[in-house]
């Protein structure tokens, strides 16, 4: 399979990534781990005539604690996640969705940034990072702004981010004692996969009684975004925590999503495995929020 | 202990090696000094009139050297079965699904190829698109292919002894129908050639196929060219499962510009075209009624089958008796009633693939054997074990089973895996499986009528240094037949393996039907041993002239003779030793070598060279059909599945298998359990995730294979394959097939291990979550 | 335009001048002329054109040649030596881990890499390591088998 022809550049730093998307906007793709944007490319679906490529960038390329914050770099590779002993003490949701995520082989190559900004509705980063609240940091030659990435996507491919802008960091607030999260996505086969459904869910306990106080749970793969399950999240605030407020915020879920019949399942599948996932994921924030 | 020296081992192979190492050539690896690439134009729509077609622009596009058409290749029809062939090289009046090429480009390079392909005008005039049997079959339907009304590309009726009958006389009659969906066959290597005209004349065709022979014969009957002057040669090849046992258009386009352009043309298709061609396994719809007798004793079979068989007729003749006839086995089953249609549609052709017709046809029959089992409250082993056939029994239809070690497979798959431990002792959740088949070692008739030899194979000796070149037009495409015949020719000659150097999948180098139906070990294995025996014989008389000793009392044994009596050779190696004065390794043995008595018979007559060949004895009926599923012998196998469910996904996670396959006899032992475990793979691919979608104007839509689910290692469970050996007559030291038949167990194992997981039947495959979820929501409701 | 590029490959410096639409296996094969690394779909999704790329094992069908200037690739052929085959070949031919051989290379690679990191994985792991190369012949039993050989 060809590719097709395009310009290639390779810049040295953000700024001048910045300048090159000023100059070319919706003419140019960034390019970092590729396993997305070469297979598009491949296939015909896209063919920009500028490819700009970040390898260059190692500021992008980073992790850090920050206390209350986790800041990750939009080339971070989705390998490095899954064994970063940071991310997996605190942000373990983020861990099981990249360990979930194609192969090992593309793991080492595809990027956290890469993952956010395609946008798929099916992706295994984007539900876990918006249940803890994640921001995305945009950068342009005309300087920086943060979304947070609950309200990033608009659409399968589209998100708030303009042509001239890159995806330079992502920062996750870290859980503190008596919160936690949880990921598990559902596919067909057991590697390399496109979920049929996956849900992140994050809770946090009140210290006093141990009543739910807060609760985000995110549905990807039924919709054209991931979703919030907000009618879930209704029925757990102010609520103790047990097997059957889990049942029923999961019973709740699945009207909180908009699944559609296609050739990997349909909508009445879809529904009902987000109230399978949404209990299994409150199970593990649980888990976690009283270790 | 095996009373083998070379086969029935662990030798390693003779081409792993070259293939762990890079150093292995597959035909995409091939570079040639002034190479064009050449690619094709294929239709975008599933049924439509070519109107018209312009390439004058694609022509004049500089770095184009050759475009042809319909009009440079001609409407000579070709396929596979001669009565039924119904495809030419290049559409000219009509496409019948997308990807029916319509023209082929060379050029320069990919680029420019890929250009001139999209600067060639067609206008067309869609017309309806028949996707399902039920629209082809359909009043009014349009035809595609005149001569065949409905769009019945075949149509199969049989009866053996009288099922009406029959039924009346038994307890218990169950009748269940099961579906599945059309398959790929999956190969990592998509299909490539490269074409090349010598200054004699000669077109040199390589290519990744299973059969070099077929491919020679097509090519020179569709582009009327001498077969004599056609070589059809393969490299290394990334596997086959059947798809890649017929010629494709695109190794006719590519000899054709080759011939055009008098220059070397390189050729491939993308993963995507893999999949538009196909070839692989057809839907099959079986409706399956059994009758048995309270006792279990099985008394008849009907069976009603429709397959869905894409625009072309391929294999598919073949497929629709295929599904019917081995359904007369491995029990004993008098009376069988079997009708079968074959239907056209606008889709990619299906053809043969691992198993052909009888894979999903087994799959029903095992599963509802089970359903027959449970409700005269019998163990599913027993059943089996109650109407099992034996060595020497004949199926209604003709299929003799000259070794069949099928009861010593039950007992070792129920042995292995605690069968009787954990049969409906399992928990919710949980359950285990059984199930048999078996299946052909080889077609007991070549895809073309003749009588000619299913298989030659040519052994010369090297004139000095003991080394014998082992020569086979069969193809190794991974199955291990080129260790395989290198280790049979040591066997019968007595030599050991390193002395072998074997060269394979040649036209030049014989006749050989390739590798399908399972028959290379069984058939190219004949007559590699009976080349091996004749070579042997000559150089024995040789011995046995210059020794004064009868050849009787000679023998060649790991590389070395022996005598049955003092012999005194003293003569033959003073006689070698002189022609090779200045070695410093001479030999110095108390016995002669086989190195000397190969020099010793090479200065007596020549060049020894011995030939050997293999066509079947006549076999089968006499009835319509009768040719298919007759085989020189039949392996057979026994598979248990373990399986845990998620009751709330319906997700399924495959334990462990335990897989019995009779082999005959392993000639290799690690290759014997490489091809069981490759089966099952396949199987359980087939049983869970595969299955080629369409959409609506007859376009694959999981043309990758990322949405075409293969299994991965974390789908597969771990395999104990255990090797049965029943030394089979008619086979070369005993041998018979194991690459197909092993697969036959594996679909209906899963069906029934979880039915004991989750309590509910399902009849169609594959067993998605979302499906097996929705039985388990079903069951829940009643 | 095509862009010079220095990489090195399996430990010999290249330089060569690439068009940017280039894939690495690409230059690998036809360019360098090691044609180990195989081409099974070019969309990454089943491991036959593995290559390690600065030492970790990636899709060379997703990585354009321009990419992998200064990077060190090592493909199948360099895993051979003057003493003959790696442990990790010699186990694969051994163990009757390779059938038609297309995804060897790449599976061999995976292999390596895992070992390299991991010198004593259990099954679930090496199932998990290979799970980007697909095999259709072997049914991986005895892939997993030689690797736990080594």
């Amino acid at each position: 399979m060809l590719l097709p022809r395009f310009e290639f550049h390779e810049p040295a730093s953000i700024d001048e990534a910045c300048e090159i998307m000023a100059t070319y906007g919706p003419k140019a793709k960034v390019l970092a781990g590729g396993t997305d944007l070469m297979v598009n490319m491949k296939k015909k679906i896209l063919a920009p005539e500028n490819i700009v490529c970040l390898s260059k960038l190692d500021p992008m390329h980073s992790i850090e604690d920050k206390g209350d914050q986790i800041v990750i770099g939009g080339r971070y590779t989705v390998a490095e996640l899954t064994v970063d002993a940071l991310v997996e003490k605190k942000i373990g949701a983020l861990r099981s969705g990249a360990r979930a995520l194609g192969s090992p082989l593309v793991r080492n190559r595809a990027t956290i940034g890469g993952n956010i900004g395609s946008a798929r509705p099916a992706a295994d980063l984007p539900p876990s990072l918006i249940a803890y609240g994640a921001t995305v940091t945009l950068q342009s030659s005309k300087g920086k702004r943060d979304v947070l990435l609950g309200e990033f996507f608009k659409g399968p491919g589209f998100t708030e981010m303009r042509p001239e802008e890159i995806l330079t960091t992502i920062t996750v607030p870290v859980p503190s004692d008596g919160e936690g999260a949880g990921y598990i996505n559902l596919g067909v086969r057991k590697a390399q996969d496109c979920n049929v459904v996956n849900v992140a869910s994050f809770i946090a306990l009140d210290a006093a009684d141990g009543s739910i106080k807060d609760a985000r749970i995110v549905l990807g793969s039924v919709g054209p975004t991931p979703l919030r399950a907000s009618s879930a999240e209704d029925v757990l605030k102010g609520e103790k925590p047990d097997e059957a407020l889990f049942r029923k915020a999961g019973e709740a879920a699945r009207q909180d999503c908009t699944p559609i019949d296609d050739f990997r399942g349909l909508a009445s599948y879809r529904k009902a495995m987000v109230g399978v996932l949404t209990k299994r994921t409150l199970d593990i924030a649980f888990a976690q929020a009283t270790a | 202990m095996s009373d083998h020296k070379v086969i029935n081992s662990r030798a390693r192979r003779i081409d792993t090696p070259a293939k762990a190492t890079g150093r292995a050539i597959y035909v995409d690896d091939l570079s040639k000094p002034g190479m064009l690439y050449g690619a094709l134009l294929q239709s975008p729509h599933a049924h439509a009139k070519i109107l018209s077609i312009d390439t004058s622009a694609a022509e004049a596009l500089p770095g184009v050297k050759c475009v042809v058409t319909a009009k440079e290749a001609g409407l000579v029809k070709y396929g596979v079965s001669p009565a039924r062939y119904d495809e030419t090289v290049f559409c000219h009046d009509r496409v019948r699904y997308v990807g029916d090429e319509i023209a082929a480009v060379a050029a320069i390079d990919k680029e420019t190829a890929e250009k001139a392909v999209s600067l060639i005008k067609v206008e067309y005039e869609q017309l309806p698109v028949l996707l399902t049997i039920e629209d082809a079959m359909a009043d009014g339907a349009p035809l595609l292919h005149e001569k065949y009304p409905r769009n019945i590309t075949g149509e199969v009726h049989q009866e053996f002894g009288d099922v009406a009958t029959a039924f009346k006389a038994c307890d218990l009659i169950k009748t269940t129908t099961v579906k599945n969906k059309r398959q790929d066959g999956g190969f990592i290597e998509p299909q490539g050639c490269l074409a090349e005209v010598d200054l004699d004349g000669t077109l040199n065709l390589i290519s990744s196929t299973q059969s070099p022979h077929y491919i020679q014969r097509t090519v020179a009957m569709v582009l009327g060219l001498d077969v004599g002057k056609v070589r059809v040669k393969k490299m290394y090849v990334g596997a086959g499962f059947g798809p890649k046992a017929g010629t494709n258009p695109m190794e006719l386009a590519c000899s054709l510009m080759a011939l055009k352009t008098g220059k070397p043309v390189k050729m491939n298709y993308s993963r995507e075209q893999v999949f538009m061609f196909n070839r692989g396994r057809h839907a099959f719809t079986h409706k399956i009624t059994i009758g048995v007798k309270k006792d279990g004793t099985l008394m008849a079979l009907e069976h009603e089958c429709y397959l869905d068989g894409g625009a072309y007729a391929s294999f598919g003749p073949a497929t629709v008796y295929y599904a019917g006839s081995l359904l007369a086995g491995p029990y004993k089953l008098p009376n069988m009633k079997y009708d079968g249609w074959r239907i056209y549609t606008n889709k990619p052709a299906c053809g043969a693939q691992r198993g052909h017709g009888a894979v999903i046809a087994r799959a029903a029959f095992e599963q509802q054997l089970d359903m027959i089992a449970e409700e005269l409250n019998i163990d599913p082993k027993e059943l089996r074990q109650k109407n099992m056939m034996e060595t020497g029994d004949t199926t209604c239809n003709d299929l003799n089973m000259s070794s069949f070690g099928m009861a010593e497979c039950l007992d070792a798959v129920t042995g292995g895996s605690d069968w009787e431990a954990k049969k409906g002792k399992l928990p919710k959740g949980k359950g285990i499986g059984l199930a048999c088949g078996f299946f052909v070692s080889g077609a007991g008739f070549p895809i073309y009528r003749s009588d000619t030899y299913h298989g030659t194979v040519m052994i010369k000796l090297t004139e000095d240094g003991g080394t014998v070149l082992v020569y086979t037009a069969s193809a190794e495409i991974g199955q291990g037949s080129d260790s395989a015949f290198a280790m049979i020719a040591a066997e019968a000659l007595g030599v050991p393996l390193e002395c072998i150097r074997l060269a394979s999948g040649d036209t030049d180098m014989g006749v050989d039907l390739g590798a399908y139906s399972s028959r290379q070990t069984l058939m190219t294995g004949h007559a590699t041993k009976d080349a091996a025996e004749d070579v042997k014989r000559q150089i024995l008389e040789v011995l046995s002239d210059e020794l004064d000793v009868p050849v009787e009392g000679i023998d060649i044994v790991e590389g070395r003779i022996t005598f049955d009596r003092p012999v005194d050779f003293s003569e033959l190696r003073t006689r070698y030793i002189k022609e090779h004065r200045g070695w410093t390794d001479n030999p110095d043995t108390e016995y002669l070598t086989f190195k000397e008595a190969s020099r010793i018979a090479y200065l007596k007559k020549g060049t020894i060279v011995g030939t050997g060949k293999y066509k079947p004895h006549f076999l089968g009926g006499t009835y319509k059909g009768a040719a298919v599923g007759t085989s020189p012998a039949y392996g057979c196998s026994a598979q248990v599945a373990e399986v845990e469910v998620d009751m709330e996904t319906g997700q399924i996670t495959i334990v462990q298998i335990v897989d019995a396959h009779d082999c005959g006899k392993a000639i290799n032992t690690t290759s014997v359990e490489g091809q069981m475990q490759g089966s099952i793979s396949m199987g359980i691919g087939e049983a869970m995730h595969e299955e080629v979608k369409f959409d609506a104007n007859g376009n694959v839509i999981n043309n990758d294979l990322a949405e075409y689910k293969m299994v991965t290692a974390l789908d597969m469970p771990p395999v104990d394959a255990i090797v049965v050996e029943t030394n089979e007559p008619n086979g070369p030291f005993g041998a018979k097939e194991v690459g197909e038949g092993a697969i036959m167990p594996t679909i209906p194992a899963l069906l029934n291990a979880v039915y004991d997981a989750i309590g509910v039947r399902i009849f169609e495959l594959p067993l998605t979550p979302e499906r097996v979820y929705n039985a388990i929501q079903e069951a829940n409701k009643e | 335009m095509k862009k010079l590029i220095q990489l090195t490959v399996n430990d010999r410096e290249v330089e060569i001048a690439v068009e940017p639409n280039m894939t690495l296996t690409d230059l690998i094969r036809y360019e360098i002329g090691l044609t180990g690394t195989k081409k099974g779909c070019e969309t990454g999704d089943c491991g036959a054109c593995t290559v390690l790329l600065n030492g970790l094992p990636v899709n060379s069908c997703l990585v354009l040649a321009v990419q992998a200037n200064g990077c060190t690739v090592e493909t199948i052929e360099g895993l051979e030596t003057e003493d003959g085959l790696h442990p990790v070949q010699d186990a694969f031919v051994e163990h009757g881990a390779i059938q038609c051989g297309f995804c060897s290379p790449g599976m061999i690679l995976s292999a390596k890499h895992l070992l390299d990191k991991n010198p004593n994985p259990d099954e679930s792991e090496i199932r998990a390591g290979i799970a980007g190369n697909l095999c259709r012949c072997t049914g991986y039993q005895k892939i997993i088998d030689a690797i736990k050989s080594v």
